[in-house]
């Protein structure tokens, strides 16, 4: 992915909304997921055939995306012990931006 | 006393017979001779040929509509079933990711469990499905790894834990899913993690103390034979991949084990220029001492995942009117090659589907000649690109029936939108791909996989049934004038070999994408598949599956209805 044209996108989003997430968090947040979660979740979220449609995350539930992350659900395996409380809040930056980012 | 000592050593020796198993039992299962037991399974494979064959006949195009389960066990696991069973002298031995299970074969009834408990954190360095292949079985123990990157020993008569042995350290990215091989009494294993750049390898451990007696690296270090593969100016070399997560086959008469070498890390190539020897390779050892006899590699510089873990089966094949002691493998990158299996000289390298990246393999060379197709996808570009890096056949293991010659194979017919993506640090125990991989749209009447008969050295189909909905990723049977495999929305089924017409099926309670196997119990053939969805293809289409096919493993054991 392109971190670059992630950032702009973000840049040029972010005036719209007052309580958007910070471009270098959402960019923090994308490099975590092209690594991790890719695999199983979709390259930038499309393709989502192995796992949960991150698209469709509640926004009004962090909570319930931080808890999973960090604890596993289902068949996905905990990740509080390797990414950090502030990795995890990134990753959510970047998943409520998918629509921003990507248009969907 | 010296009476009493003696009945008590005939005692116990006569007890050891009846647990024990030897390198001839083994040497000997599977093999078409006198010394053939149809009651036994002792071998990864049903003989260490890998052929996946049966002579036996009872249940045949005419019998079988009289097939049926005789019993069935829950195995009490949501993880997925991809085990082959083990069975000797009436004991079946069954692994998942969480259990070891001993079952009476007569009724279905567990005798013993032992059941693993590995941080819950573990399937984090687990790309392709928690789960495992099976046991092995020597002198009298049951032999397994673990996803958390140990090997043990059980009593194959209690289920007791003999010794275990740590391997690697699973938050170094290595996982353990295969089924140990014994070869000339040594314990060979192979590991997982390429995806997390890891440097793979093959170790043999002593069966009797578990303490390890070698570590061959796949990847060779400074200074050894086939490093300058690799780049000179950084460590590639040493998070390189070249995984061995599928059972070697072996000959027990050159005493060589066949190991295919997976893909190399990370899947993009940029950092790693050469051939990136022992990846996407073939590597014949020697069970005593992992010493290299020879190589071959499949895919230099692979940059789409093609490993070459899948199945070596070894036969012997008319070629040029002469025989020839070969092994065979339906690779990743959708060729079919026959080599040489004394010296590894390739035979044969035909296509067996539809390939873009490369147009043939040079048999001067031996190398595969790549198309514009690879020169854009190592310019990082987004290509269309067939096969994907599932393969053209994935680890779901073909059969050989040496009667007609032919193999016999799931395989997938699908491509993908891939693209590399710039190369970033390693960082120890994550992904280690960089590489994207969207779906193509498909048109309604083109396949995602097949059912096939094939002719090893032309690559020619004898029949074909192509498969519309869901690709099957369970192995192969070949058993008589029958094949049997099993479907991921549940259906164990009967093909006849001779037309690949679906003559039989029955519906288990979950997936199946394991190994079936036949034996014979007190003069009857049985059939015993796994049930329980899980591995890759249901980590890749959980969403599609989901609410058709619920998770849960059993073991289904079939035979026919008397008359």
């Amino acid at each position: 992915m392109d971190l670059r044209a992630v950032a702009g996108l973000v840049l040029f989003c972010g005036s719209a909304a007052a309580q958007s997430p910070a471009p270098e968090q959402i960019q923090r947040g994308a490099a975590i997921y092209e690594r991790n979660c890719s695999p199983c979740h979709g390259a930038r979220m499309q393709d989502p055939q192995g796992a949960a449609d991150l698209r469709k995350f509640p926004h009004n539930e962090r909570e319930r995306f931080i808890t999973s992350v960090s604890r596993g659900k289902n068949q996905m395996p905990p990740w509080g012990g390797m990414l950090k409380p502030e990795d995890i809040e990134a990753l959510w930056a970047y998943v409520v931006s998918a629509e921003s980012l990507y248009g969907h | 006393m010296k009476l009493l000592a003696t009945a008590s050593a005939v005692l116990l020796s006569a007890a050891t017979t009846v647990a024990a198993q030897t390198l001839d039992e083994l040497k000997n299962d599977g093999q078409l001779n006198d010394a053939l037991k149809t009651d036994n399974v002792l071998t990864y494979g049903m003989g260490y040929h890998q052929q996946r064959y049966s002579p036996l006949n009872q249940i045949n195009p005419g019998t079988i509509k009289r097939l049926v389960p005789v019993w069935s066990l829950s195995l009490d696991n949501n993880w997925g079933e991809q085990a082959q069973p083990i069975v000797y002298n009436g004991v079946m031995y069954v692994t998942n990711a969480r259990h070891t299970v001993a079952i009476d074969v007569g009724s279905g009834k567990q005798l013993w469990k032992h059941t693993l408990d590995w941080p819950a954190d573990t399937p984090r360095v687990v790309c392709c499905g928690v789960s495992n292949k099976g046991a092995a079985l020597y002198n009298g123990r049951v032999y397994r790894t673990t996803l958390d990157a140990h090997v043990l020993a059980l009593d194959a008569k209690t289920g007791k834990e003999l010794w275990k042995t740590k391997v690697a350290e699973w938050k170094d990215g290595v996982s353990l899913t295969l089924a140990p091989l014994i070869a000339n009494g040594v314990l060979v294993i192979g590991n997982s993690g390429a995806e997390f750049g890891v440097r793979g390898f093959i170790d043999g451990y002593d069966t009797d103390s578990g303490k390890q007696l070698w570590r061959r690296y796949t990847i060779p270090a400074r200074g050894e034979k086939g490093n300058d593969t690799w780049p000179q100016d950084n460590n590639a070399w040493e998070i390189g991949g070249g995984s061995a997560w599928i059972t070697g086959s072996y000959d027990p008469q050159l005493d060589l084990m066949y190991w295919g070498i997976g893909n190399p890390a990370p899947w993009a190539s940029q950092s790693r220029t050469g051939d990136n020897l022992y990846t996407s390779s073939v590597l014949a050892l020697r069970p005593k001492t992992g010493e290299i006899v020879w190589h071959y590699q499949f895919t230099p510089n692979d940059a789409y995942d093609y490993d070459a873990c899948w199945e070596l089966i070894l036969a012997e094949l008319k070629v040029n009117g002469k025989m020839r002691k070969v092994a065979m493998q339906l690779n990743r990158n959708g060729f079919l090659y026959v080599l040489d299996r004394a010296t590894g000289e390739l035979i044969s390298a035909k296509a067996y589907e539809k390939i873009n990246w490369a147009s043939h393999v040079d048999m001067k060379t031996g190398r595969p000649v790549e198309t514009e197709i690879a020169k854009s996808i190592r310019e990082m570009k987004a290509t269309e690109h067939w096969p994907s890096t599932r393969g053209a056949k994935n680890w779901q293991h073909a059969a050989f029936n040496p009667k007609t010659g032919l193999l016999y194979a799931n395989t997938l017919h699908e491509g993908r939108m891939y693209k590399h993506l710039e190369t970033k640090p390693y960082e120890r125990g994550q992904r280690y791909q960089f590489i994207e991989n969207l779906p193509l749209p498909r048109a309604a009447d083109q396949p995602v996989g097949h059912i096939e008969a094939i002719d090893p050295l032309t690559a020619e189909k004898k029949w074909r049934v192509p498969l519309m909905d869901f690709q099957i990723w369970s192995a192969m049977l070949a058993s008589g004038e029958l094949l049997f495999t099993g479907k991921e929305t549940g259906e164990f089924i009967a093909l006849d070999a001779a037309t690949g017409k679906q003559l039989w099926q029955f519906q288990t309670g979950s997936g199946v994408n394991a190994m079936p196997v036949t034996y014979t119990y007190k003069g009857r053939q049985y059939v015993t598949v796994l049930s329980g969805i899980g591995g890759l293809y249901w980590n890749t289409n959980r969403e599609r599956l989901k609410d058709i096919v619920p998770q849960g493993g059993s073991v289904w054991t079939f035979a026919l209805l008397p008359d």
